[in-house]
């Protein structure tokens, strides 16, 4: 078993849609031997690129979820993860970007730095992932690697350094100078796999020496060695420049660049070098998880292959064999045959399978090291579990998921789709705990809920694709909320007597307001005036009572239920009875407690050329949104600002139409907020005309 | 609105900045005294006495000049243990808006055009302007009194942070240093920030409200905090 963790990486490769990531990897998979032909994304020979591996992607030529895999490239063993792009998709790409310890990220040279690559870049910072950029498409017409350089600085505030530069550009691109070697390098053969250095073009040197003297500059800081050769003007040895690029970008102070084209195979293997030269093996990564048994205290993890098991299961994939979870060790082993315990759930399984992944190939393994990415057999988990040996109960996700912020009725069209349908719904559930699915009572229809529209929309296509379950989609519903903003108390009796035996529980205490949490049930009764096995039924009673508020039968949140007195009758008192009372009596106090609706708001960056920026905020204002700021560099505008999501449905029209389509946007939930007095009348009187026509 | 202590006991209204608008203040300091904390609590006065401010930062990003609000705001919230922050929190974010300029991309016209925008479309109405970053070095005297009229058209208020440095010795016959020596007249305020042998920092006031001052007023900045404070 190879278990030299310095020569492990775990990378993701992130990037805006449509820059080549998948060609890309499809490239990195090739040279490093995994795959012996080149398809492309939207290739004529119909086979698509190998890591797309689910039919809509292939289509839509974007890549949705995160496969993982892996290959070796000189003595280093990758583990690519494919995170998604979009930020809908928000769980998927934070739990990538857990797993993994460095990330490659791409950019197209004639695009430049877009909106997804801003969002993506702040996820990145967020989770401290030192990354490489690859201006890719430099054979593009328009490329300009040194324009995206720039943007890299100005927009994105990384320290951004070339470490290369180009031979040629757009159609005449041959090659690139590599400034730390000082060498021209060339990609010969059909597929460029044969690698020629030569001395730099004598037309280029100058370049080459100034460039490499900013690159100097920049990394003379992380290394005394370096800085010393600087100044005693003596050579400056490969491995010595290596190193401080390396450290400067573990530090995160640095951010290399490098260029190439992955369609015309160029710089792909100079990528590779740097990914095993400049980014993290796991050791060089400080890793945290929750230990429970300490009140999800942080506790760093020790990469060490000796101490008990954590592992991360991050993906979960329903192939031909059955489920296949995907995992990432971060201490200790995993070997065939191990028992190991799934921390959220307290379950015991043994471990039957292993396999390392290619995209849709697999190898069977023995075992694993610590900080290696893997995929096991017939384990039943959701994804986010965490796996533990025996003595640890460590979680290295927390258990907090954002609830959904949008929902849509969805309908079968007949029968079998019925029945394929509640199979999708239950398997997407157990993938994405931020999509959820639930049947109003009501109505009797499917809700699924998640976190943005297109998340929604590409679950409905997986439905249609993967499972033929065809289903009629309702316009999609802004998840509201209510919460009480005042302490009120209730005091309540619930009696019936319609012959046989009667029902009767008085039920008292007060509702308030709970600033961290959804729901909170406080016991305060004394001397059993309601007997002990009432008290969950009260419990139970009053969760009910949340689940539909009376103003627009939103769910209730933020609200701490506290009984302290009622009665009983020996007789005529029950479970139901105490049910109903806790019903009637949360009935009671909720309209005195001032219930308010609240909403979710979104973080919304919209980015286009600087003449379309009073427009861009014009449109943000109508739109009940409150600008934070705006960013404007020489041509180009970014405005930030927070808006409710009832008022983003339609505004990629919208923003297209104000900009002549130069303009694009993107949005995060932000949190939720209380409804303005004149939305919240309008909402309450379509929920009361609504009951009224049921 | 609920916030006058806010106001009352803000050790800053030893400055008039509660007066007229068209004011033009300023804050100089050596770099990494805390020239922006004051700028930010000047802002937050403002706010607190229902005013609306723009920020502008030259060369700095909306995400790091926010969270200097959001770090003030919660030295606020704690030494006046209010009771419901959240509410101060959304008022302070719908009554200030942060516009930032790469350092090439600002200039006084596309800052003109920036604020009539907002103006026009009736977005947000400022009645303050704090400028962090203005370049002072290579500012003329005439680009100023153009922002200055600007201030008057506009009707506002407008605070600007300076630089100075310890090599550069020249000083104007009121005290101020360079790069803003030559040009001190424009200005109704005047704050140095001077770190004293004690750690905290002095804040220097040399020109409140066009007057000139001795001694300064006794305030400084606290220097873990970097809350404006009496002595």
């Amino acid at each position: 078993m190879k278990n030299n963790l310095e020569k492990v990486r775990n990378i993701g490769i992130s990037a805006h849609i449509d820059s080549g990531k998948t060609t890309l990897t499809e490239r990195i998979l090739f040279y490093t031997q995994r795959i012996h032909a080149i398809h492309e994304v939207r290739g004529k020979d119909g086979v698509g690129a190998t890591m797309d591996s689910m039919e809509l992607e292939k289509e839509r030529g974007i890549t949705i979820q995160s496969a993982a895999t892996y290959c070796s490239w000189k003595d280093y063993n990758i583990n690519i993860i494919d995170t998604p792009g979009h930020v809908d998709f928000t769980i998927e790409v934070e739990r990538a970007l857990r797993v993994l310890d460095g990330a490659v990220l791409i950019l197209c040279s004639v695009g430049g730095v877009q909106s997804q690559s801003i969002t993506v870049n702040r996820q990145m910072t967020r989770y401290k992932v030192p990354r490489i950029a690859f201006i890719n498409k430099c054979d593009r017409t328009g490329a300009n690697p040194y324009r995206v350089t720039r943007q890299l600085r100005d927009k994105l505030d990384l320290n951004a350094v070339m470490i290369q530069i180009p031979i040629g550009l757009e159609g005449d691109l041959q090659g690139m100078v590599d400034l730390v070697a000082m060498k021209a390098v060339y990609f010969d053969g059909a597929q460029g796999e044969q690698i020629r250095t030569e001395d730099i073009p004598v037309d280029l040197r100058d370049e080459a020496e100034s460039k490499r003297e900013e690159l100097l500059d920049a990394v003379s800081m992380f290394s005394d060695e370096l800085m010393e050769a600087m100044l005693e003007e003596a050579d400056i040895p490969e491995t010595l420049l290596h190193d401080a690029i390396r450290r400067a970008t573990l530090s995160l102070e640095l951010t290399p660049v490098m260029l190439g084209s992955a369609y015309k195979n160029k710089g792909i293997q100079l990528l590779l070098d740097a990914v095993a030269s400049y980014l993290p093996c796991p050791t060089d990564i400080e890793n945290t998880a929750l230990d429970l048994n300490k009140d999800e205290s942080e506790v760093m993890v020790s990469h060490n292959p000796d101490d008990p098991l954590v592992a991360l299961a991050f993906k979960l994939e329903d192939g031909r064999y059955g489920q296949l979870t995907y995992i990432r060790t971060y201490q200790g082993t995993v070997h065939k045959g191990d028992t190991i315990i799934n921390s959220r759930t307290g379950k015991k399984t043994k471990v039957g399978r292993l396999v390392r992944m290619h995209a849709n190939e697999m190898e069977e393994i023995e075992g694993t090291g610590s900080g290696d990415i893997v995929a096991l057999f017939g384990i039943d988990c959701a994804s986010g579990d965490t796996f533990c040996s025996n003595d640890l109960n460590w979680s290295m996700s927390s258990m907090h998921v954002p609830a959904p912020v949008i929902s849509l009725a969805i309908k079968p069209v007949d029968n079998k789709a019925q029945i394929n349908m509640s199979k999708a719904l239950n398997r997407f559930t157990k993938e994405d705990p931020t999509f959820r699915t639930y049947v109003d009572h009501e109505t009797s229809e499917t809700i699924i809920s998640g976190m943005g529209e297109l998340h929604l929309e590409v679950y409905v296509e997986r439905m249609k694709r993967e499972y033929k379950a065809l289903v009629e989609v309702g316009a999609p519903q802004v998840a509201y909320r209510e919460t009480i903003t005042q302490r009120a108390e209730f005091n309540y009796i619930h009696k019936k007597q319609t012959g046989g035996s009667g029902q009767f529980g008085r039920v008292s205490g007060f509702l308030e307001p709970l600033d961290d949490g959804e729901y909170e049930f406080v016991d305060q009764i004394v001397g059993g005036v309601i007997p002990r096995e009432f008290i969950s039924s009260c419990d139970k009673g009053f969760q009910k009572a949340l689940e539909k508020g009376t103003l627009t039968g939103a769910p209730i949140t933020g609200i701490r239920v506290t009984i302290n007195d009622g009665s009983y009758h020996a007789v005529d008192s029950s479970d139901v009875a105490f049910q109903q009372a806790a019903i009637g009596a949360f009935r009671q106090g909720y309209p005195k407690a001032v219930p308010v609706i609240m909403e979710p708001i979104m973080k919304v960056a919209v980015e286009g050329p600087s003449e379309f920026q009073g427009a861009v905020m014009g449109s943000l204002n109508q739109r009940r949104g409150v600008i934070i700021g705006t960013l404007e560099e020489s041509n180009y505008t970014v405005v930030e600002a927070e808006m409710p999501l009832a008022e983003m449905f339609g505004y990629s029209t919208t923003l297209r139409s104000l900009t002549q389509g130069k303009a694009e946007f993107t949005m995060e939930f932000s949190t939720y907020k209380q409804v303005p007095k004149s939305v919240a009348e309008e909402l309450i009187k379509n929920f009361a005309s609504q009951k009224k026509e049921a | 609105m609920g916030y006058e202590p806010l106001v009352q006991q803000n050790p800053l209204r030893v400055l008039d900045t509660g007066g007229e608008n068209n004011q033009m203040g300023l804050v100089m300091a050596r770099p990494g005294l805390g020239k922006t904390a004051l700028l930010v609590q000047i802002a937050l006065d403002n706010i607190f006495r229902g005013k609306r401010v723009i920020h502008v930062s030259i060369g700095e990003s909306i995400d790091k000049t926010k969270s200097w609000y959001d770090g003030i705001l919660q030295s606020i919230i704690q030494d006046y243990s209010l009771s419901n922050p959240q509410e101060l929190i959304d008022m302070v974010t719908r009554n200030r808006m942060i516009m930032t300029f790469k350092i090439a991309a600002f200039s006084r016209s596309r800052l003109e055009e920036r604020l009539n925008d907002l103006v026009l479309q009736d977005i947000f109405r400022p009645n303050c302007l704090i400028v962090d970053g203005f370049d002072f070095v290579n500012a003329d005297r005439e680009a100023l009194e153009d922002i200055r009229n600007l201030m008057e058209t506009m009707n506002m208020q407008a605070w600007f942070s300076a630089n100075c440095r310890r090599e550069d010795t020249r000083v104007s016959p009121a005290g101020v240093p360079a790069p803003c020596h030559e040009i001190d007249d424009l200005f109704d305020m005047i704050i140095l920030l001077k770190p004293e042998q004690d750690a905290t920092i002095q804040l220097d006031i040399i020109r409140n409200y066009g007057e000139q001052v001795e001694n300064g007023k006794g305030l400084r900045l606290d220097p873990t905090t970097m809350m404006v404070k009496k002595i």
